[in-house]
């Protein structure tokens, strides 16, 4: 257990000295966290539960916007913020900036907290590629109207509130990080104590097999829908840091971007392995490295690298890197093997 | 647990390898004024994207050929560093961040669409970075207070009321009745306002308003209702594609309509994909190579159109040449401001007023260019089938006569 403490506070050290570190790579940073964010949350469905959701970006989105309205319908007329042809300019001081980022985050993790329940009670019904489907027509339909909905910009999109004049200029960038470590801090604590817990064991149970789960006295639908909501809990708040931090919110292209982070966050979990607590958020690092060194070095070429990334990952790592560790290190997973046995396997085959 | 030992490993293996990537700062370095620009090289905007990366080369090329920037006596070439903003807003705003605090990259070329501005224009703004951009033309961009943004074109409410004008001109000073169809984005929203603006001025009234959706190849439900409801012009607005999908569907179904407006078909290469279906087409226009305007870097529009060709092989759009005229200000801004400090440069850039093969450029204090009237042209074809797009409004670059209205797909 010694261990595992060095291990956390070494990690909650690394990322409060990172800004200030590598004070370049902050926004980086700051992406990182909400991408561990967002693949540690579908790893809840897509990984202990069996549920491949797509519709995880719907909570993002949905926390996106509604933080950034909230922010500013605090203290100006929507409407008249995100009209284009508007003359007027609106400014926060920064006590109403923070302010209504407070309250916005908070709306933007209760709204899909709540949404998740009552979409998941009519769908979470569905299974296997019919739930993967629907879930993937929700993110394309919310993106579709609220592309059509006028006081959220409709397709003009939506300028959030610029960061407000307070110190120098790395302050945004350091606000964004240490907001977006707090939640992925916040998201690990909460997804691991969960963990360790007879939920994760239901979650597990009805990824099996589902009709013994029931058969056995679960009520899968309630656990179902609870796993959904602590999702939509954490996806909004991260959407809503994602808002402010990107500073303008397209309806599909930044929000419900199902196209983008939506595949992404089910390619960073199996890349690190589903299933497991380490794994989206070693698939979430690795990936994001990856990408952001594609798109340096290949230029043009980007999306035909990560394209064999994603290959790769598929045939040599189809249980993702945790997956692959374990396999091939199981003793260090706390597997006991016996070596006489296993070789006793090997040479019957 | 030995678990935890592979994953403390992997985090040490992350620090060093951050720790060696060390930021690169590069912004007037030797005898180079670099630039920093993230372009739509992949997605949805790819092909605009391109126009506007080989409009930036070429006045690079031309300027550096051409003696470079004088500041401080010293001579300086530009140099600009790309970066792929895959269409996407959030892309570019990272891309932004990334020119400006990794590669210390001092003074910024807008992207491709008034979207991907929109997404780049915080960062910039915050970091004082002086940014010239060419191609976000939606209103929006110049009422957020924006000190350190200018656009070098003409705002888009303005790009297609002019042909509502023409219209009612046409039908004797009464109102006409609109059918509009636009794309559900930043740039297309923004030029339906201007309609919406000159329909209400005009007193005619609009009887279909339909928004397309991004991936823009189909309008068919459009078309239908279009043909139902015979109105006097139909308006369509959705960049590059909604330019083909309009002119595609239209001559497919055989869609009869007086007047047929739109953006984007000179970047689309309209008159060459489609040819005789695109007949008739009125476009609107940032600039257009009869246009009179000169400068003594790409002498005049007819010159800037040949050497474009000759260097990029295809003819060039409004798109490129407004980016082209981007450098053409900033070493402007630069040779006045005699500096490379980001205020005194932004200032030199405020009090531009000046004459480029593009037009005439001068900002208002919102950042966009107040000094130059958007053209509309139409698409004629001869017997054998070549079509050429001429200027038919405003008058005063008129070179030839709108064809109106628009003879019906049984005559032609």
């Amino acid at each position: 257990m010694k261990n595992t403490s060095i291990l956390y506070i070494g990690i909650l050290i690394f990322g409060i000295a990172a800004p200030f570190v590598f004070p370049a790579f902050k926004v980086q940073l700051s992406i990182l966290c909400v991408l561990i964010v967002l693949a540690t949350t579908w790893n809840i469905q897509g990984g202990e539960m069996g549920y491949n959701s797509f519709g995880n970006i719907l909570f993002y989105g949905l926390g996106m916007y509604l933080c950034a309205s909230v922010q500013v319908g605090m203290f100006f007329p929507l409407a008249e913020w995100t009209e284009s042809g508007g003359e007027k300019t609106f400014v926060h001081t920064p006590a109403q900036f923070f302010q209504g980022m407070a309250v916005g985050l908070i709306v933007a993790a209760i709204v899909p907290t709540i949404v998740a329940g009552l979409i998941g009670y009519s769908i979470l019904g569905l299974r296997g590629h019919y739930f993967a489907i629907c879930t993937l027509g929700l993110g394309v339909a919310a993106g579709e109207i609220s592309g059509g909905i006028e006081i959220i910009g409709a397709g003009q999109g939506f300028t959030t509130p610029p960061f407000p004049d307070v110190g120098s200029l790395d302050s945004r960038g350091e606000f964004f990080y240490f907001l977006s470590f707090f939640t992925l801090v916040l998201t690990f604590i909460a997804v691991r104590s969960i963990y360790s817990t007879r939920f994760k064991l239901i979650l597990n149970a009805i990824r099996d097999n589902e009709d013994k789960a029931e058969a056995m006295g679960i009520e899968t639908m309630k656990y179902k829908i609870i796993g959904w909501m602590i999702s939509a809990f954490f996806c909004g708040l991260a959407g809503g840091i994602m808002g402010g931090l990107v500073g303008y919110i397209d309806s599909t292209d930044v929000a419900f971007d199902g196209r983008e982070m939506g595949v992404f966050m089910v390619l960073m979990a199996i890349l690190g392995g589903k299933g497991t607590l380490w794994g989206p958020i070693i698939g979430a690092t690795v990936f994001h490295i990856f990408k952001e060194g594609f798109w340096t070095f290949f230029l043009g070429w980007q999306y035909v690298a990560l394209g064999v990334l994603i290959v790769v990952i598929v045939i040599y790592f189809p249980e993702g890197i945790m997956g692959w560790l374990r396999e091939k290190y199981p003793e260090r997973f706390g597997e006991v093997v016996d070596e006489k046995d296993r070789k006793a396997q090997v040479e019957l085959k | 647990m030995r678990l935890n030992k592979i994953i403390l490993s992997f985090v040490s293996a992350l620090v060093i390898l951050f720790s060696t990537s060390v930021a690169s700062f590069a912004k007037v370095v030797g005898d180079k004024i670099i630039l920093g620009a993230a372009i739509s090289l992949t997605g949805k905007y790819s092909s605009n994207g391109v126009h506007t990366q080989n409009g930036y080369n070429m006045a690079v090329d031309r300027i550096n050929n051409m003696g470079g920037v004088k500041v401080g006596g010293k001579t300086y070439k530009f140099d600009i560093i790309y970066y792929d903003d895959e269409s996407n807003p959030k892309r570019a705003a990272q891309l932004a961040e990334r020119l400006i605090s990794q590669d210390g990259v001092e003074f910024m070329l807008g992207p491709y669409s008034s979207g991907l501005t929109k997404a780049i224009a915080p960062v910039t703004e915050k970091y004082g970075v002086p940014m010239v951009e060419a191609n976000g033309a939606s209103r929006s961009l110049f009422t957020k207070g924006y000190k350190y943004l200018f656009a070098v074109l003409a705002p888009a409410n303005l790009y297609l009321d002019v042909a509502i004008d023409l219209a009612v001109e046409k039908n004797n000073g009464k109102g006409v009745t609109v059918a509009m169809a636009f794309e559900q984005d930043a740039f297309s929203q923004d030029v339906r306002l201007g309609v919406l603006d000159a329909i209400k001025r005009t007193g005619s009234k609009k009887v279909i308003d339909d928004k397309l959706p991004k991936e823009l190849n189909d309008m068919a439900a459009t078309l239908v209702k279009v043909k139902q409801m015979k109105p006097d012009v139909l308006v369509v607005s959705g960049h590059t594609k909604g330019a083909l999908t309009a002119i595609r569907q239209i001559s497919e179904m055989k869609v009869d309509v007086p007047m047929l407006a739109m953006t984007h078909c000179d970047a689309a290469k309209l008159s060459k994909q489609h040819g005789k279906n695109s007949q008739y087409a009125l476009c609107a226009s940032q600039w257009h190579k009869t246009l009179t305007y000169k400068d003594d870097f790409f002498k005049d529009g007819m010159t800037y159109d040949a050497d474009f060709t000759k260097e990029f092989g295809y003819a060039p759009p409004y798109q490129a040449a407004e980016s082209s005229a981007a450098l053409l200000v900033f070493k402007d801004a630069f040779e006045r401001a005699n500096s490379f400090d980001q205020k005194k440069v932004r200032d030199a850039l405020a009090a531009t007023n000046m004459q480029t093969f593009y037009g005439n450029i001068k900002f208002a204090p919102g950042g966009q260019n107040v000094d130059k009237p958007m053209v509309l042209f139409q698409v004629m074809c001869d017997d054998a089938g070549k079509c050429e797009n001429k200027v038919v409004a405003p008058t005063k670059w008129a070179s030839a006569k709108l064809i109106h209205p628009i003879p019906s797909w049984s005559k032609r």
